[in-house]
């Protein structure tokens, strides 16, 4: 039977080699996904994002106000504009994403406690930019807040330390545990690229049993394999599950070895968190093609379900936070379970045992093929392609 | 080849026009990207980011004081819409076993001399653990924490200041009155933000899919000397690359409609576009794409191919488009390739006109820049077509 398989897929290589287009979707998509995503990303937080000032007020305040914003990390002045309406405009063109508006006579009625307000403006159309800026914009004007009542209080003789303790007698001590830098690049490109490196191996199981179908070459798989339909099958994956679990190392060798990403569950839990997904979108893909094996209507089903796993995954919009009926169907998708189990074991670093239901159910999904294995005999023996 | 007159011209143009359409008709997958995918899919995705938020996040509490001032805080951290207090635990461990088994997404640490130290008039300090897995969970809990904490600092501050009147202690506490305003996607949705750039996308993506399948299906019939593919462009390639292109554009004239003027209103998202910019950017964006979608459809040898070719293609023109990641923090290189696909400038101008109500002068960039696009892709779809006519006519007949 070894000898079978090795015949299949040495012959499996060589069709390999013929095609251009498996080429590129083992190799060079995949290279340039990983490295797309990482890349984009690669500084982790948006720094200098886009900001705008109306300031009527231009005192020496105000002005310190600007400087210190612009200072944050995350925000740049960009642009003073002379009315609120024209900064809005420059949020519509894109210019900025936030705007500070300092009243005429801010300083002056500050001065003199009559209570000024001061406003920011902040679009929420591009989430990460939107947040990045109230957090700086938030806390520079609570910054100014302070410096009214610490100013005060050094006047009267107050120590610092008495100080602080007056402005801020509670204090929240943030730990951010797993990635202190909130550096997106880890959080996003961690989910990205193992949901697209699954699209290929999802897409690219039905293509190559149907494409025997499509060219009319079953009959000569089968024979190489003595008529056995799981030999044949096996032996013709065999390959792809090779290339892909290199494709996955690599890639997880990348982001751990060479950019550094925090991954408290080492190598043993990366191992396996690789070699369940690579495993549960093959049997997942073979499983849709059993089903229906019209290589184009399976080809469409895998990439249907690919796509909804980015959403259903839970990664960036909480599965918990969805309709209860989504929650259970987000279940069905490999990609769900591979966040839980990567973000458990891998970046958490919690034993694998706390996500044995993830771990079954992509070990479901890779077995899914032995429940359709009647079909699929029958579709290779039987059916003829339909375009 | 002779001279044609313009009646001729446009005749065979429509000619052309419904044949194509015709072919449509017979091909089931064509059918399927071209109508099934942008009806339902929209559907469903706007489905699962429909409650936009994230509310009522579970959090554990790891209470070692014991104190009015510490069970104050809670109630008011539980009464957050954004938070809930959902365990009480006897210390860290044990919370971080509760995180680990993801029944909360965060711990909430008082230690023992919390309520003696604010009493003291010293600082006391809250211990905020945050799973960092989920941004949204951890923004939830952090930001719920820090108002929180403001809140009962200005009630210390007021307590300590001795203030004479009401007015005295606002003024102790909220000498400036700050206003966060947040304009265009006031809820913060996660949906109002990423679901116009996927409406958008998807009409991209089934085009080159829909285009590639038919075009996969041509070049194989031509390879296995079925058919030719160029029939009907003896009266010139411009008027048959004219006339499948206003086939595919006017199917797509309907599906670019409901797209963008029906899902969104179904689940309640925000929509600020007016008729005038919508036209503006749609047409030149629907051009685009189905000239890009002409010009590459031929390199596809096989029919199925150009689904392992487009499909993955989504995920990146998404973050290519300056959604997720803000187009200003792109590295140079990617910025200029993003300039390459008509859905970067499509999303971008759809974002301006739909959820901040911009007028036809604020997108006059995205809408020059499709136009730009239609442009160079129609040369670029007439050099293929050209080809494929040449190995046609190698062809034995």
């Amino acid at each position: 039977m070894i000898k079978l398989l090795v015949g299949i897929s040495l012959r499996e290589w060589g069709i390999i080699r013929k095609h251009p287009i498996y080429w590129f979707c083992l190799g060079v998509f995949p290279v340039v996904v990983i490295l797309l995503f990482t890349s984009l990303m690669s500084e982790g937080q948006p720094t200098a994002l886009p900001v705008g000032i109306v300031d009527h007020d231009h005192t020496a305040v105000s002005r310190g106000l600007v400087r210190k914003l612009d200072a944050f990390q995350n925000s740049k002045v960009v642009a003073h504009y002379t009315s609120v309406a024209e900064a809005r405009k420059a949020v519509q063109e894109n210019d900025i994403y936030a705007f500070l508006y300092i009243p005429k006579g801010m300083t002056e009625e500050m001065m003199a406690l009559r209570q000024p307000s001061l406003s920011f403006y902040y679009s929420n159309v591009t989430l990460l930019a939107g947040s990045s800026l109230f957090k700086d914009l938030k806390t520079v004007c609570t910054l100014l807040t302070a410096n009214v009542g610490a100013t005060k209080l050094a006047a009267m003789g107050k120590t610092p330390r008495e100080i602080e303790q007056f402005l801020q007698p509670i204090v929240v001590d943030l730990h951010m545990i797993g990635n202190p830098w909130a550096n997106y690049n880890v959080y996003l490109s961690t989910i990205m690229v193992p949901g697209l490196l699954m699209l290929f191996i999802m897409l690219l199981t039905p293509y190559v049993v149907g494409t025997e179908m499509k060219f009319g070459t079953v009959d000569q798989w089968l024979e190489a394999a003595n008529q056995r339909v799981g030999v044949a099958v096996a032996g013709k994956l065999l390959p792809y599950t090779l290339v892909f679990l290199l494709v996955f190392y690599g890639y997880e060798w990348y982001i751990l070895r060479v950019l550094h990403f925090p991954a408290q569950g080492g190598v043993m839990a990366a191992a396996c968190v690789g070699l369940l997904a690579v495993l549960a979108a093959q049997g997942l893909g073979l499983f849709m093609f059993a089903v229906m094996p019209s290589l184009r209507m399976s080809m469409s089903m895998c990439s249907l379900w690919a796509m909804l796993g980015f959403s259903l995954c839970g990664a960036t919009y909480p599965v918990f936070a969805m309709d209860s009926m989504i929650e259970g169907i987000a279940q069905l998708f490999p990609l769900r379970h591979y966040y839980m189990v990567y973000q458990m074991a891998v970046f958490n670093g919690y034993p694998l045992s706390y996500c044995w239901m993830n771990v079954a159910a992509l070990l479901l999904f890779a077995f899914l093929p032995w429940v359709a294995f009647r079909p699929l005999k029958h579709a290779l023996r039987n059916y003829v392609y339909t375009p | 080849m002779e001279r044609i007159g313009i009646s001729q011209w446009i005749g065979s143009v429509l000619h052309v026009c419904s044949e194509e359409m015709r072919r449509v008709c017979k091909d089931e997958g064509a059918l399927m990207f071209f109508i099934l995918v942008p009806l339902l899919y929209p559907l469903l995705y706007a489905w699962i980011y429909n409650n936009e938020v994230v509310r009522e996040v579970p959090v554990a509490v790891v209470d070692c004081s014991h104190s009015h001032e510490s069970r104050l805080f809670l109630r008011m951290f539980d009464a957050s819409p954004d938070t809930r207090v959902a365990y009480y635990c006897n210390n860290l461990e044990e919370a971080r076993d509760l995180v680990a088994r993801q029944v909360v997404k965060g711990v909430l640490y008082f230690p023992t001399d919390y309520s003696l130290q604010l009493r003291r008039g010293e600082q006391a300090t809250v211990g905020v653990y945050c799973d960092m897995s989920l941004m949204l969970t951890y923004k939830a809990i952090f930001q719920t924490a820090q108002t929180v904490a403001l809140r009962h600092n200005g009630e210390i501050q007021v307590a300590l200041s001795g203030a004479m009147t009401e007015r005295d202690e606002e003024l102790t506490v909220h000498p400036i009155q700050i206003e966060e305003v947040p304009i265009y996607n006031a809820t913060g949705g996660y949906g109002n933000a990423i679901l116009p750039a996927v409406l958008v996308l998807v009409l991209q993506q089934t085009l080159l899919l829909g285009i590639g399948l038919l075009a996969g299906s041509e070049r194989e019939r031509l390879r296995s000397g079925k058919g030719f593919a160029t029939v009907g462009a003896e009266d010139g390639m411009v008027s048959f690359i004219v006339g499948r292109a206003l086939c595919y554009f006017l199917l797509y004239v309907v599906m670019a409609a409901y797209v963008t003027l029906c899902v969104p209103r179904f689940f309640h998202f925000t929509v600020l576009s007016t008729a005038i910019p919508l036209l503006a950017l749609l047409i030149p964006y629907l051009l685009a794409c189905v000239f890009l979608g002409m010009a590459v459809a031929h390199f596809v040898r096989y029919r199925e191919n150009v689904i392992l070719l487009v499909v993955f293609t989504s995920v990146p023109l998404l973050f290519l488009s300056g959604v997720s990641w803000p187009k200003s923090n792109f590295p140079a290189c990617w910025h200029y390739i993003s300039m390459l696909f008509p859905s970067t400038f499509g999303i971008r101008g759809f974002l301006k006109v739909n959820s901040m109500g911009a007028s036809l002068a604020d997108i006059r960039m995205e809408c020059m820049a499709l136009w730009a696009h239609a442009v160079v892709y129609f040369f670029l779809a007439y050099a293929s077509f050209r080809k494929l006519k040449k190995q046609e006519s190698q062809l034995p007949e």
